[in-house]
């Protein structure tokens, strides 16, 4: 798959089998001790992880660099089922190039007895000007592009 | 790449005759007439869109030739193709994570 038809996609799409029942990795994204473990990238720690799990609470948290620096990220629970559906929107933060919120839809289904993750952020920004999909026009000039 | 600029490129591309006018110019450079020709809409209607598409940096088009041809500029879509790329890694690399700590507690409670 080109890396230009990620943006064709107009949203991250992640796919992911981990060595774990459902509810322990529905558990990691919903305990606030085990987020601190993976959220945030290796060069910052994650700190104050705040999660009111409800529909309608409130899921955030910080990330300090090691200079001190913070990066606070919040979002809105929009849909819960543990432990199979977790639905994040996220705060605009205009700053980072995000001036509208995106949706993180965290599903999980069972692989044996693994888990099987998908993850899907987006839309990109300005997509919500998109009168219709991304056509066949668009992931053809993205192929083209990146070949 | 500034947020301005990326909702530019985003809301340039958001829509189908304006990508179909990317996809031809992506085989070179074209006029309005010529661009104009596929679609059943008019040619003033074919400039408008060719001045978003300007106005986002995504074609640029010619001062001197009378008819003005039109030619495919790529930054703007290389950008927001990067933006897109840093975004999906930093969730692989939290899954990679993720996946570390399940295996740290698995481990514990065996």
């Amino acid at each position: 798959m080109s890396d230009s038809t990620r943006v064709a996609d107009r949203e991250v799409l992640i796919t992911r089998i981990f060595d774990a029942p459902r509810e322990r990795v529905f558990e990691a994204w919903t305990d606030p001790g085990a987020v601190v473990d993976w959220f945030g990238p290796g060069h910052m720690t994650t700190e104050r992880v705040h999660i009111d799990l409800r529909v309608g609470g409130r899921y955030e948290l910080t990330m300090v660099r090691t200079d001190g620096s913070e990066f606070p990220v919040g979002y809105d629970i929009v849909e819960l089922d543990p432990p199979a559906l977790l639905v994040l929107r996220s705060d605009p933060m205009p700053e980072h190039g995000m001036t509208e919120p995106t949706v993180v839809r965290v599903e999980l289904h069972d692989h044996g007895d693994k888990t099987r993750m998908t993850l899907v952020d987006g839309p990109m920004p300005g997509a919500e000007h998109a009168a219709a999909g991304w056509d066949a026009a668009f992931d053809k000039l993205a192929a083209r592009l990146a070949g | 790449m500034h947020a301005d600029e990326l909702d530019r490129t985003f809301a340039a591309l958001a829509d189908p005759t304006r990508r179909s006018i990317l996809t031809r110019l992506a085989e070179g450079e074209a006029t309005v007439g010529e661009l104009a020709a596929p679609f059943s809409i008019s040619r003033p209607a074919i400039t408008r869109h060719l001045k978003v598409l300007e106005g986002a940096g995504l074609i640029a088009r010619s001062r001197d030739a009378q008819w003005r041809p039109s030619r495919l500029q790529v930054d703007p879509l290389d950008e927001a193709v990067e933006w897109m790329q840093s975004r999906k890694r930093t969730w692989e690399a939290r899954m990679d994570r993720l996946d570390a700590h399940l295996h740290r507690r698995g481990e514990q409670d065996e």
